[in-house]
């Protein structure tokens, strides 16, 4: 058949402990957008990272144009067109957008000028319409910019099949919409798009068909104009769905909530740049308040929670948590408080990927001091497994060997358990799924209303910030626009005032 | 058919193993040939040395010092903190245990004395360590570069010493201290042909119990392992990593300090000039161990016999005339060789695939 382009053929793929891919059949064709959904570790990373040449297939085919390919790396996969833009983007931080993109980009021959990459870099970036300055060096850039780079280095690349996993899930919604429309001409032209996507809805919209994937094997593929969301959920998780749903505010209990826990006053913090990106901000969170920021990233929430935690150098201004100030303390000083943190990018500032889960509690000195007790730490480590249903061979594995989500959910489901006062929490639900988002947004609001911890909540998903927060602070270069609390929020006039300049 | 370098999702099975026994097999083949071809020395000959090495209770010694060594240096290497002064530390340790035993009372007290010396050898050592630890912690120094450079300090201050204020009164002319006091000297083995002493097999074991309960029971072990994988999230975690760092090279110099100690009241007895060519080079070989052991505290005492053996038989091949301490270093440069080669199989596999 001419309008298959890619063919996969009964690949399986195991990993210690685990079978990720089961006999997987799968057939892309030309022009359209196939969304691929599952669970956390059900196997869609595994199937794309083979796709794109990081893991080599234990057994079972892949076809390009009819024609058996054999990828071995993303050199390969490249040549046949096919490219990946990953939940981790592949960047070099010490490098410019510009150079980073430079080499990528073997196929333009070593001795094309600059310019000419400039000016493609720029026509495709206001195709999809996003600004971006090629000369920043990557580590300057928040996660989402990070994203956007890879997306164009595919581009630039003339990729006929783009594997999108997860990178487009945390995009503004305006700029998402742009994206999603730049997607629909990409494939207009002719080229293919593997969609991986945490959202049903979005996938069900923008997407021509959608394969569903769990634990390992093909559930089925769909169009979305022939089921509902709620089938779809029931492909994904099975009965398990049922069982998770919001609380009512019935269910809530209401507790004594005039006692400041974090007061930020006049706050003002470098950014990476040298140049304030903190510009005095002041709040308060009380006790058993959720305080959602939105706004798009790289408008100083990084910076903001980072100097909370005592990671980063306040200017001026002061930070006070339960009554302690903690300016320009050590993190040591605020973790002790009862503070927990879930960081903006959790392999990197969260969680030790070579030590196991037990390694990765035992770490915290709030939870173990002096000699371990190992048979605590396990008991705890068993405790979070269970609850937040984390799929790994044991305690004692290596957190690298477990997919992106369960790494996630290793790292929120233990700062979850020892934020006593205070959670701060960026982008918590990340690369999870959804009924594991959603236990994890219940588990943040039960924490602030039964157990009245205060939340400080950055997320660049505004359904997020809307369904959990009391209050939502807009944050937009380096200030609070705008403080509103949750029944004066209009959707659009949040989103207007994240952009507006 | 393509050749393609896959990396491991699991490290190889049994590699731990496999990897250290393959990389000391070929390190002695490829050192046996090269001696062949250089000097003419036939392998039967060799090999004979060698096998010597193995059985000869010289070698308990070295096996004893290596073992307290490189469980010092993988205490330091598994933070990723790369202690290459264990040499430093030991003559710290020296310097500190000579200065009891020559010019305090303390060593007309063999017990006081001998403790005296052992603690003073680590706090010296330790302080040794400590500096490094400074130095990388608050100014970002390698400690690498400073660990190494530290260690002729160290040899530059005990020879000041030794040539000038250290110098004893009964040398028949020799550059050196005199004897230290015999009842601070450790007591050896009533076993003839045996030079290893109660005490230091006493210190052994209390290194070893200390190492073990420290990386696997205590919540610093913990951080130190973290410390090689993460050290950002242990920031994170409110963790003090610069606090970390010092106390792992503090600690990481102390255990080395210990061996200066054991060397000048087990069996040198006094100091002599210049003090690098008077000792083994112990701290040197100990990175070899900590290596081979693969960072495994049980490995350690295996790959320390090994090694000191391997030591042993580089000294025989010395003594009998072929080859000076050259021999030694030609061992540990193979063996280090085939095993920095031979490791990349414990994360990478190599697959043919058909098509």
């Amino acid at each position: 058949m001419k309008d298959i382009v890619l063919k996969v053929k009964n690949l399986t793929k195991r990993f210690p402990g685990v079978t990720a891919l089961d006999n997987v059949n799968f057939e892309l064709r030309y022009g359209e957008v196939h969304g691929l959904l599952g669970e956390n570790g059900a196997g869609k990373s595994t199937l794309v990272k083979i796709l794109y040449g990081i893991y080599t297939p234990d057994s079972g085919e892949i076809y390009i144009d009819g024609r058996k390919a054999v990828i071995t790396s993303p050199i390969d996969a490249l040549k046949y067109g096919l490219a990946l833009v990953s939940q981790n983007p592949q960047l070099i931080d010490k490098l410019t957008i510009a150079e980073n993109l430079i080499l990528g980009l073997t196929k333009l021959g070593l001795m094309t000028p600059i310019r000419k990459i400039y000016g493609k870099l720029r026509e495709l970036s206001e195709e999809l319409g996003t600004e971006i300055d090629p000369n920043i060096e990557v580590w300057k850039l928040s996660y989402t910019q990070k994203q956007l780079v890879e997306i164009l280095k595919a581009l630039l690349l003339g990729a006929k099949v783009l594997m999108i996993d997860e990178a487009a899930t945390l995009l503004p919604s305006n700029e998402k919409r742009r994206f999603y429309e730049f997607l629909r001409k990409f494939t207009l032209k002719g080229g293919s798009v593997i969609l991986i996507t945490h959202k049903i809805s979005e996938a069900l919209e923008v997407s021509d068909r959608v394969t569903v994937l769990r634990l390992g094997k093909v559930v089925g593929t769909v169009r979305p104009n022939e089921v509902s969301i709620d089938d779809v959920r029931m492909m994904m998780f099975g009965e398990r769905i049922k069982e998770v749903s919001y609380y009512t505010e019935e269910q809530i209990k209401v507790l004594v909530r005039n006692k400041v826990v974090l007061d930020v006053k006049d706050l003002w913090v470098l950014g990476d740049h040298g140049t304030y990106a903190v510009r005095g901000v002041s709040f308060k969170v009380h006790r058993g308040e959720i305080l959602g920021i939105a706004g798009i990233a790289g408008n100083g929430q990084n910076e903001l929670v980072q100097s909370i935690m005592g990671l980063r150098k306040v200017v001026r201004g002061r930070i006070i948590i339960d009554g302690h100030d903690v300016t320009n303390r050590d993190t040591a000083k605020v973790r002790k408080l009862g503070v927990g943190y879930i960081p903006d990018s959790p392999l990197k500032h969260g969680i030790a990927p070579d030590g196991s889960i037990e390694d990765n509690i035992a770490m915290l000195p709030c939870i173990a001091k002096g000699i371990v007790r190992w048979s605590y730490i396990r008991s705890l480590a068993r405790k979070l497994i269970s609850e937040y249903d984390i799929v790994t061979p044991s305690t004692k594995t290596p957190i690298k060997l477990l997919s992106g989500g369960n790494i996630m959910k290793v790292l929120v489901s233990r700062e979850l358990s020892i934020a006593r006062k205070l959670l701060i929490a960026y982008n918590p639900t990340r690369a999870l799924d959804e009924a594991t988002a959603i236990k994890v947004r219940k588990m943040i609001k039960r924490k602030a209303w039964e157990e009245g911890t205060s939340v400080l909540l950055v997320s660049e998903d505004l359904d997020e910030v809307l369904q959990l927060s009391d209050y939502v602070a807009v944050m937009n270069s380096g200030k609070f626009v705008s403080l509103i609390p949750k029944e004066r929020i209009v959707r659009e006039e949040v989103e207007k005032l994240m952009v507006v300049k | 058919m393509h050749i393609t370098v896959v990396r491991r999702v699991k490290p190889l099975p049994l590699g731990n193993v496999l990897i250290p026994s393959l990389s000391i097999i070929t390190g002695i083949l490829l050192a046996s040939l090269i001696l062949y071809l250089l000097m003419n020395i036939p392998p039967s000959q060799f090999f004979t040395y060698v096998g010597e090495g193995f059985v000869s209770l010289e070698t308990l010694r070295d096996f004893i010092l290596l073992t307290i060594l490189g469980t010092a240096l993988i205490i330091s290497f598994k933070g990723a903190v790369w202690n290459i002064g264990a040499e430093g530390q030991i003559t710290m340790g020296m310097l500190a245990a000579a200065y009891v035993a020559l010019f305090t009372n303390l060593s007309s007290s063999p017990i006081l004395g001998k403790i005296t010396m052992v603690v003073l050898a680590l706090i010296l050592g330790g302080a040794w360590g400590l500096i490094a630890g400074v130095l990388k912690a608050y100014l970002s120094i390698d400690e690498v570069a400073s660990t190494l450079i530290m260690n002729y300090i160290a040899y530059y201050i005990l020879n000041y010493l030794v040539r000038g204020p250290w110098k004893g009164k009964h040398t028949y002319g020799y550059i050196r201290t005199d004897l230290i006091p015999e009842s601070v000297c450790f007591s050896t083995l009533p076993i003839r042909g045996i030079t290893i002493t109660y005490e230091e097999i006493l210190l052994l074991i209390v290194t070893l119990v200390f190492a073990y309960v420290l990386l696997y029971k205590t919540a610093l072990g913990v951080r130190i392992r973290i410390l090689g994988s993460n050290p950002e999230a242990l920031k994170a975690a409110g963790v003090n990593v610069k606090l970390l760092i010092i106390t792992l090279l503090t600690i990481s110099g102390a255990i080395s300090g210990i061996v200066g100690a054991i060397q000048l009241a087990g069996y040198l007895h006094r100091i002599s000039y210049p003090i690098e060519t008077h000792t083994p080079y112990l701290g040197y070989t100990a990175i070899l161990v900590a290596w081979l052991s693969m960072l495994d505290l049980r490995a350690v005492p295996i790959i320390a016999f090994i090694i000191g053996s391997l030591n042993q038989a580089g000294r025989l091949l010395q003594i009998a005339g072929v080859g000076g301490i050259a021999v030694t270093y030609l061992f540990i440069g193979t063996i280090l060789m085939t095993f920095t080669i031979l490791r990349v199989f414990s994360e990478y596999k190599i697959k043919l695939i058909k098509g």
